[in-house]
């Protein structure tokens, strides 16, 4: 899952982004509107955190002005003002939910997780397909209530991939996801981490359209799309 | 009512008055009503004896002594030849003397004193008498008469009084009324219009306590709310820093994560420490210490020397040089732990924005009767743009990669309007920023003679 941290304060900005690098999110972090906006219109994100107390331009008429071009990616905004009257200015500006400084680590992995879901369009909180379950909470994977040992990464991948089953993901796509702008990418790390999940889930599992990209079969059966 | 309103003092001052008023009126009455009766009495005297002058024969007694025991007349006829031709009865008994004095006069004869009026005519000597004593309890009693009314008004006088009183007053009831309702949450002015002269100044005054009032609390509660907001945030980083340290799994990311719980820890201690400040430099605090005894007026070079020996061990860290110049003494008026803070604020400001073997330079002088603190430093400066804004509360500049709490320089400026002073930003000729501090001098104006080693 790649995240955009709009965050001016240092401390905070690091802290947000170390914790939710381990618990394996691609994180981008930027500390201004300007910079966020640039990001937001270059790249894909699945959920923006934005802090509304920014240097220069505020937060808020940043969230206004994505929603303004029609972008719907999920944003959760954290921010140190907690008035009421706050809160109802960031929803109706277009945010999806609300967290008031200081806020704990559990809760913001919990609130990012429920926003996720709803944006995918799902409502249990685990992710079930083909007797292979995710828990995203306890970022566990069982097949048929065994346990499967996956890497961080292996785990993001498989989670991209069941989320919509039958789409076709294509490298780049599944890069995104796994990797911020810091990171440093191996040209072929998605192969092995296809390799990796292939050797766990059985061969099948995982299919491969040439020049196109990876996906999980919809149906039951395991026909094709 | 209590002995102390108003209504009751003014009844007090009043009903005296007003005693004192009938009282010299009655007086003058009753003397006015007690001449005017022996006026009138003299008169039916006269009258008397002249009746009984034109009565050839010698009159019978007037009236049977037994049937009017009030006649109070004594009348005595005797001829030329001095033998009585008539003596009147009286209930007193008394006797007029034989000789008389023609016309008025007073004689006194076994102890009353009696008015007498004498007439010779046709050879016989008509003497009417009539004792004071007569004359004046019945004087008396129609002067007594005169008072009545005078009485009888008092009494609703002193009513009336109690009544216009209350009227006159109910405006300051209806004021008391509109101010009891006024607590901390409702300070709206008292409504002024149509009331006395003489309390219409007292409610504008009270009217302006209350905007000034208003102002204050309006500016505690948003200094209140932007402190809450931005300890928030030093919070934050704390409670996460904290709960990165409850994860970290292998020695490195535990020192790391607890090496960033530190230095927020320092950070929230120097906002703290910020907040603390500019609630010490509010204007209420100020008076208090003066009225406290403390003295009115602070050596502004001495606090420069301070601020710069406290500060080395942060410039030598920086790799900085500070160098201080100006007079050994620069007294200005003023509260001395705001102004030495102003002091140490702009210092360490210049020192934290001064690049490695850079050099930031404290300046004192005088200049028109001011006192002037300039502080220059190599440091990036701030763009022209901006330099209102800096002032703001917790505005804070760039990307919040410094540690600074954005109070700084609001605090800065909120000392020196305190003390009737003002503060500019501007470009220093060393490239920096030049933050320059003009406060009104002290009595005692700079002494430059004996430079002590700083």
């Amino acid at each position: 899952m790649r995240v955009l941290l709009v965050e001016d304060d240092r401390m905070i900005g690091q802290a947000v982004q170390t914790a939710l690098r381990q618990d394996g999110y691609a994180v981008d972090w930027v500390r201004d509107a300007d910079a966020a906006d640039a990001a937001l219109a270059a790249g894909s994100f699945d959920l923006v955190l934005l802090d509304l107390g920014l240097p220069g331009r505020d937060g808020l008429s940043l969230l206004r002005q994505v929603r303004g071009r029609r972008d719907a990616t999920p944003v959760l905004v954290i921010t140190a003002r907690d008035a009421v009257g706050n809160r109802i200015a960031g929803l109706d500006a277009g945010a999806d939910d609300y967290l008031v400084k200081p806020f704990d680590l559990e809760e913001l992995a919990a609130r990012m997780r429920a926003l996720l879901r709803r944006s995918a369009g799902r409502a249990e909180a685990v992710v079930e397909h083909r007797g292979v379950r995710l828990d995203p909470a306890a970022r566990t994977a069982s097949r048929d209530g065994d346990p499967l040992a996956l890497s961080p990464r292996e785990y993001a991948v498989l989670e991209a991939l069941l989320l919509r089953p039958g789409a076709v993901l294509s490298r780049a796509q599944l890069e995104d996801r796994l990797y911020g702008w810091d990171d440093a990418i191996d040209s072929n790390a998605v192969e092995v981490y296809i390799h990796g999940l292939r050797r766990k889930l059985g061969r099948d599992f995982i299919r491969n359209r040439r020049g196109v990209g990876w996906y999980v079969p919809a149906g039951e059966t395991g026909d094709e799309p | 009512m209590s002995g102390r309103s108003l209504r009751a003092r003014l009844l007090l001052s009043l009903l005296p008055l007003f005693v004192l008023a009938e009282a010299v009126i009655g007086t003058i009455t009753y003397r006015y009503v007690l001449d005017e009766s022996h006026a009138l009495f003299d008169y039916h005297l006269e009258q008397m004896a002249l009746s009984l002058r034109d009565q050839g024969a010698v009159p019978p007694p007037p009236v049977p002594p037994e049937e009017r025991e009030q006649f109070d007349f004594v009348v005595q006829i005797w001829n030329a030849d001095g033998s009585k031709v008539y003596i009147s009865q009286t209930r007193s008994k008394a006797r007029l003397p034989d000789r008389a004095t023609l016309g008025f006069s007073d004689v006194l004869t076994e102890g009353e004193r009696w008015r007498v009026y004498s007439l010779l005519a046709r050879g016989r000597v008509i003497q009417v008498g009539q004792p004071y004593l007569v004359r004046e309890r019945i004087a008396a009693a129609a002067a007594m008469r005169s008072l009545t009314p005078l009485l009888a008004v008092a009494p609703i006088v002193a009513l009336a009084i109690w009544w216009l009183v209350g009227l006159a007053l109910r405006p300051v009831v209806g004021v008391t009324r509109e101010i009891r309702r006024r607590d901390a949450n409702r300070l709206d002015p008292v409504p002024d219009q149509g009331l006395p002269a003489e309390i219409e100044p007292m409610v504008l005054q009270l009217n302006r306590l209350l905007e000034r009032l208003r102002g204050a609390f309006a500016a505690q509660r948003a200094f209140v709310a932007d402190a809450a907001h931005e300890l928030r945030t030093p919070l934050a980083a704390l409670k996460l820093q904290a709960g990165l340290l409850g994860r970290a799994r292998d020695d490195a990311s535990r020192a790391e994560a607890l090496r960033e719980l530190q230095a927020g820890i320092d950070r929230s201690a120097h906002l703290i420490d910020q907040l603390l400040m500019l609630a010490r430099s509010d204007p209420e605090a100020i008076a208090a210490q003066a009225s406290a005894g403390q003295p009115a007026e602070v050596d502004l070079a001495s606090a420069a020397r301070e601020a710069v020996a406290g500060l080395r061990a942060l410039a030598e860290a920086q790799g900085a040089r500070i160098e201080l110049a100006g007079p050994a003494s620069l007294p200005v008026p003023g509260n001395p732990d705001a102004l030495h803070g102003l002091v140490r604020n702009l210092v360490d400001n210049a020192i934290r924005h001064a690049p490695g073997g850079s050099r930031v330079l404290v300046s004192l002088a005088v200049d028109a009767g001011r006192a002037v603190l300039q502080v220059d430093d190599e440091g990036p400066g701030i763009p022209a743009d901006e330099r209102e804004r800096v002032f703001d509360r917790f505005y804070s500049r760039g990307s919040g990669e410094r540690a600074g709490s954005g109070l700084g320089l609001s605090i800065v400026r909120a000392i020196v309007e305190r003390h009737g002073g003002d503060i500019a930003l501007g470009d220093s000729p060393q490239g920096g920023l030049r933050v320059t501090v003009r406060l009104p001098a002290g009595r005692a104006g700079p002494r430059v003679e004996p430079r002590e080693a700083p």
